[in-house]
């Protein structure tokens, strides 16, 4: 017992020592390429820590129980909203961001953060439809609409082998939209609607499923799935590699889905807002923005990143979309927390089967 | 010769082959040339390579290793008291506090103590994930002792103490030897519990305190790598290692 | 009878330190989330302010939400369903391995019992996802399961994403849990009672039925309150390998937690669980204290 104690003394006073120069970085994984974190290291000559979250969700409900310690974060548009209101941010401050300039003014002065005070874009996502496009064309259905989950004449060809995503948020958005409603209405009429829309589908798909889909696409277990762009490119990537004979392509609904912003904002605790905004600058360079757009397929909301960026993903319209389809997408809203029960209780009743 | 019935045999080599066949796909899958965790594609060394130069994920697994070794050596000792003493003294507010963290979920336990680490102002990082695991651990190790204590004889402890042993003595060469098997059970649960902890362990660690089961779940959403495989391969074999050298250096302590 | 001047020291110093560790590691956080129940959820997550306007907000709006909404009683029971078939699949698969180990000579039983927990240092997700490979489509299983089943006339039916793979991974993860405390107490069974019953002419079930399992009743016992209890709370293994309706308890509390932002009624369904756990496991253990006359109590009676 003594032995453990010295050596968990040792241990802390190993890890309390370390002075040097700390940016602490939370973010999703896999959501920064390497290259790009050295050459910020080297460039600022301080060190990056980085640690994980898989899930908006999960950062809210760290940071609203008191977790300090964080410099950077990278929440979706609609947790940027509830951080904000919560007084969690620290205002950033344009002087040191010269390079604020270079994103694409639609993605500027959004109604959740107007003047841009706390968050500045880093990258995008769009939820979409994903598809193995041999059994997809066997079975002769259309991939650019909703109703390809929704609709039983569709989806009964493919019983068990289609996956939704496992979100409330997400998966009403899709339900709204194929409705012809906007995807943050919160008429509870509506909501009804989405709900026996969504449990007439219920018994063809295989599961409710945000963590394995892509990988069980990607082998083909799975044939359609609702699902990242992202995530969908890199399926897509992995079945060539793997030399599959099908392709994982997206589907962009006619109806119009979802687009997620991921920001960049300061904790309003941060130790060190110095280095977080010469992070923030650091990002906005064309160049580093481009390497995450590169290496995972995520849209890029930065101007100069676009002569870096791959010519294959540019032309992919899941991941930057045309101006027409840029009309049809839409960001979540945040709900006010008696929305958020009702909404909670639909889904627990979709999730239990009654 | 004991004689072991050919029954008894197939239904435990049945139990062996149940708990194995993942783990052995988890091992050659670290083996596997595709980036998921889902289909074997053909043999490469790149994800053990890929590992040792990953420092991230290695110092998540020392960090790992570490706190569970503190939280079984600590939740064992507390365990094993309050396993005593909810046998011999029927402490019934123990047995209520000591069963209640097992029941408790996770999250909720999670949240309330990086709650109450904030308010006491703890600095979070590994003491605080190590403080966690102890408390939900001690149960786990309470429960088997008593379990192991259950229609003991205590005559044998009352002949020490009458032979002049001071309490400490009848406990450490009377009572102790008895349940060991009971406490390295709890020790190997707890143990267990702590290197795989994911919920309590995201909400108590430090900005910049990552272990193994919160590197990995991250990954969740993108693709778990063979290198999860690797490492989880490593891990295993270096604590099996590790309790094959304890065992060889401290015999008394297993000897029963 | 211990009637010594050191009695009353001993026993504190027993019940002392895990006692004070727990009322200051545990306690105390909990009764933060017990009172959270009465509060009001923070409107962009969190809670709200305790005292408002110089008034404390406290209410019963999320306990009388739990009772008044049967949804939340119907899931409670259906994890309890889950968890009780886990814990009688974990004791049959766990019963033969405890009492091989215990009954291994010294030589084998470290490494046998070691051989039992190796597999659960590797990481849980990992594992999740080698079951997922054998319950996949395309794999052996469900190739077999399903040749069988279109020869009797039968739909396929899928074995991942079902509740069947969830059951499957329940009982493996858990099973460990029943195995250690289960050999525990087998290892404590003194062999020469079982031989001798068998030259009264016993045959080895009425052995086992007799003699055995009685004896190891408060192993068993241990093993199942190690199994049923945390199984009751699980969330991510439907997460990830259920199906559309697989959703548990657990996954009902996490949303409150990390989707609905909706902590008090999160903290709610959380103490209900507890208490209902305790209380199904204190229940359990007086039926088994009543009806067995254990060895055990007889002599605590003498004592």
């Amino acid at each position: 017992m003594k032995r453990f104690a010295s050596l968990l003394a040792l241990a802390m006073i190993a890890l309390t020592a370390n002075a040097k120069d700390q940016l602490h970085l939370y973010n999703w994984n896999n959501y920064i390429a390497p290259e790009t974190v050295k050459r910020f290291e080297e460039q600022c000559k301080c060190e990056v820590v980085q640690t994980y979250y898989s899930d908006n969700e999960e950062l809210l409900a760290k940071l609203a129980a008191g977790a300090k310690g964080y410099d950077v974060l990278v929440p979706t548009s609609n947790a940027v909203q509830a951080l904000i209101k919560g007084g969690q941010l620290k205002p950033i401050d344009k002087s040191q961001l010269p390079n604020l300039k270079n994103i694409d003014p639609a993605y500027l002065n959004t109604a959740f953060d107007p003047d841009n005070k706390y968050s500045v874009p880093y990258a995008m996502s769009l939820t979409v439809i994903g598809y193995n496009d041999q059994k997809i064309k066997e079975l002769g259905l259309p991939t650019d609409t909703w109703a390809v989950v929704f609709d039983p004449k569709y989806v009964e060809k493919i019983k068990g082998r289609v996956t939704v995503l496992d979100s409330s948020s997400e998966l009403f958005a899709a339900a709204l939209k194929y409705l012809g409603y906007s995807a943050n209405d919160v008429d509870e009429a509506h909501w009804k609607q989405a709900v026996d829309l969504i449990k007439k589908a219920k018994p063809y798909w295989a599961a409710f499923n945000a963590s394995s889909y892509i990988k069980e696409l990607t082998v083909g277990n799975i044939w359609l799935v609702h699902g990242y762009s992202n995530d969908i490119f890199q399926a897509n990537l992995d079945a060539q590699a793997a030399g599959r004979p099908f392709h994982i392509l997206h589907g962009l609904p006619k109806e119009g889905a979802v687009l997620a912003v991921d920001n960049m904002v300061i904790h309003k605790d941060a130790p060190r807002p110095d280095l977080a905004h010469k992070f923030m600058n650091f990002m906005l360079e064309g160049r580093n923005s481009a390497e995450l757009t590169n290496l995972i397929g995520s849209g890029n909301p930065n101007k100069e990143a676009i002569k870096y960026i791959k010519p294959e993903i540019l032309k992919n319209p899941a991941i930057f979309p045309d101006k027409t389809m840029m009309l049809k997408l839409e960001q979540l809203k945040e709900l006010t927390s008696a929305q958020r029960r009702l909404r909670n209780r639909m889904w627990t009743e979709i999730k239990a089967g009654r | 010769m004991r004689r072991r019935s050919p029954a008894l045999w197939a239904a435990a080599l049945a139990g062996y082959a149940f708990l194995y066949i993942p783990l052995v796909i988890v091992v050659v899958y670290s083996f596997n040339d595709s980036r998921l965790n889902a289909e074997w594609v053909g043999f490469t060394f790149d994800w053990y390579r890929k590992l040792f130069h990953n420092e991230e994920m290695l110092s998540a697994a020392g960090n790992s290793l570490l706190i569970a070794l503190v939280a079984s050596a600590v939740s064992t000792a507390l365990g094993t008291m309050a396993g005593v003493a909810m046998y011999r003294y029927r402490a019934k507010l123990l047995a209520v506090l000591v069963l209640t963290p097992i029941a408790i979920p996770e999250i909720l336990m999670g949240v309330s103590l990086l709650i109450f680490f904030v308010m006491l102002n703890l600095r979070l990082g590994l003491a605080s994930v190590a403080l966690a695991h102890i408390a939900f651990c001690i149960g786990f190790v309470a429960i088997v002792v008593r379990a192991r204590l259950a229609g003991m004889d205590e005559s044998l402890t009352e002949a020490a103490r009458d032979c002049g042993a001071t309490p400490w003595q009848a406990f450490r060469y009377v009572t102790l030897p008895l349940i060991m098997p009971g406490v390295i059970a709890g020790a190997l649960m707890a143990f267990t519990l702590s290197i795989d902890d994911f919920v309590i362990t995201f909400f108590t660690a430090g900005a910049g305190t990552v272990t193994l089961p919160l590197q990995i779940y991250s990954m969740i959403k993108i693709a778990v790598t063979p290198e999860v495989n690797a490492v989880s391969t490593l891990l295993m074999l270096l604590t099996l290692a590790l309790i094959v050298v304890a065992t060889r250096l401290t015999p008394s302590l297993f000897r029963n | 009878m211990a009637a010594r001047s050191d009695g009353r020291l001993g026993k504190w110093l027993v019940i002392g330190p895990p006692l004070a560790y727990l009322l200051v590691f545990f306690a105390a956080p909990a009764l933060i989330m017990v009172l959270a129940s009465f509060r009001t959820p923070g409107e962009f997550g969190g809670l709200s302010p305790l005292i408002e306007n110089g008034n404390i907000d406290l209410n019963l709006d999320s306990y009388v939400r739990f009772f008044t909404d049967s949804i939340y009683a119907q899931i409670f029971l259906k994890s309890v369903w889950y968890a009780l078939l886990t814990t009688l699949f974990c004791l049959l698969l766990a019963y033969p391995l405890a009492t091989l180990i215990a009954k291994s000579g010294k030589k084998h039983r470290d490494l046998l019992l070691l051989l039992v927990i190796l597999p659960f240092w590797s990481n849980f997700l990992i594992r999740v996802y080698a079951w997922m490979i054998i319950l996949g489509p395309n794999a052996t299983l469900a190739r077999m399961v399903n040749g069988v089943l279109a020869w009797v006339g039968h739909e396929p039916v899928p074995l991942l994403f079902s509740s069947f793979a969830v059951l499957i991974c329940l009982v493996y993860v858990h099973l460990p849990f029943m195995v250690l405390p289960l050999y525990a107490n087998l290892e404590k069974h003194d062999q020469a009672l079982l031989d001798a019953a068998q030259d009264l002419g016993a045959n080895a079930w009425q052995r086992f039925w007799r003699i055995t399992f009685p004896l190891s009743l408060p192993g068993v016992y241990a093993g199942a309150a190690l199994v049923f209890i945390p199984a009751l709370g699980i969330f991510a293994i439907p997460d990830i390998l259920g199906g559309p309706e697989d959703s548990l308890i657990g996954n009902v509390i996490k949303q409150q937690f990390l989707e609905t932002r909706d902590w008090p009624f999160g903290s709610v369904l959380s103490i209900v669980l507890t208490v209902a756990a305790l209380a199904i496991a204190g229940f359990a253990a007086w039926i088994a204290r009543g009806r067995l006359g254990t060895p055990s109590s007889a002599r605590e009676a003498r004592a």
